[in-house]
């Protein structure tokens, strides 16, 4: 067992593993959209509830933002659009970034 | 509606705030594209290199305040109301630098006040997340937007109340650090405007990078730090940079 390289492994996963949590938390802040004066995250959990619910009742639809204050929501269909864009330009930019990161620890 | 970013800015015997200022002028004017008035004394603004088209408030800062034992002017910001000239301001710590444009769209909320709660540790040591002591929950000042009218003008004079009274406060709700923070003062403030229950917030970790770090490179997209034998960077995420040093980078 050669312990410097086992040593230097272990700094290499150490950095991913910061440069890994900063791509996650830039992400999680690329995902926050403001839509109709209210402040929505665009995670899978809010597209799947404005897609369910739009599929199930007429427009418009009501939810809460995150301070958790209700919103009407006018046009459900174009509120979806916005957060699927938001949340695969960000979730992009996450694996443009977890793809160095294999290059770091190959 | 006019719309607009607010700066503080007072250099200090030890350090040479302008220079920050001046990196954080232009990521807002690359980024955020929006009106900048920056709030200065006439000793720092004759340091300052030409920035364009940014205007310029001249206050005499209130001293007296010291962090680590050095002059630390950070006592004005309960004037942000009075002193911006805009009916929706964004009040960022020249210190905050917008990598992204992330923070623009926070001003076209139906909110008064949205204040963050959070910090990210960009060292991934949570550094931010110690156990509180304290009776209330923290807020960063760092960055914050207001809309004028009658409910932010009631939480910037509550913040000059608690100001006021500073020492009592941080007895009543158990603050051990006893110099005067803006994170502080507000939160004290917002907790006694919004009838000591809860209030909205800015729902974002503030990537923050700690005092411990050396910022070794910055361009327009971002940033490199050191940390003990550990060098790291960040792209297209916005930080805010605790360690003063970055005026020297």
């Amino acid at each position: 067992m050669d312990i410097g390289e086992l040593k230097k492994q272990s700094e290499i996963s150490y950095d991913i593993a910061v440069a890994k949590r900063n791509a996650l938390e830039k992400a999680h802040a690329r995902q926050v959209v403001v839509y109709n004066q209210h402040i929505f995250r665009a995670d899978a959990e809010t597209i799947n509830l404005v897609k369910t619910l739009s599929e199930s009742q007429t427009s418009p639809l009501l939810m809460l933002d995150m301070n958790n204050n209700p919103v009407e929501i006018p046009d459900p269909n174009e509120f979806l659009k916005i957060l699927i864009e938001r949340n695969q330009e960000a979730i992009s930019s996450y694996l443009q970034m977890s793809k160095t990161f294999e290059k770091r620890g190959d | 509606m006019t719309k607009g970013v607010l700066l503080f800015c007072f250099d200090t015997p030890d350090f040479q705030y302008h220079k920050i200022l001046e990196k954080c002028v232009a990521l807002i004017k690359k980024n955020l594209r929006l009106q900048i008035t920056v709030v200065t004394d006439f000793e720092t603004f004759k340091n300052i290199k030409p920035l364009g088209f940014v205007h310029y408030k001249f206050i005499e800062p209130e001293l007296g305040n010291k962090k680590h034992g050095l002059e630390w002017r950070n006592v004005d910001r309960h004037m942000a109301y009075e002193l911006s000239p805009y009916d929706t301001t964004l009040v960022i710590d020249i210190d905050y630098f917008p990598f992204t444009d992330n923070l623009i769209q926070f001003l076209d909320t139906g909110y008064d006040f949205l204040i963050s709660k959070d910090a990210h540790d960009l060292t991934n040591r949570n550094s931010f997340d110690t156990k509180r002591s304290s009776m209330i929950d923290m807020v960063w000042a760092t960055v914050f937007v207001f809309k004028k009218g009658k409910k932010a003008k009631r939480i910037f004079n509550m913040v000059k109340y608690v100001k006021d009274y500073y020492a009592y406060f941080l007895d009543l709700y158990r603050i051990r650090d006893r110099r005067f923070r803006n994170d502080y003062a507000f939160a004290i403030a917002l907790e006694q405007a919004n009838g000591m229950i809860t209030y909205d917030t800015m729902p974002m970790k503030l990537p923050t990078l700690p005092l411990d770090c050396r910022v070794l490179q910055m361009d327009e997209q971002g940033l490199a730090w050191q940390y003990n034998d550990q060098v790291n960077y960040t792209r297209g995420q916005d930080v805010h940079v605790l360690n003063k040093e970055v005026a020297n980078v």
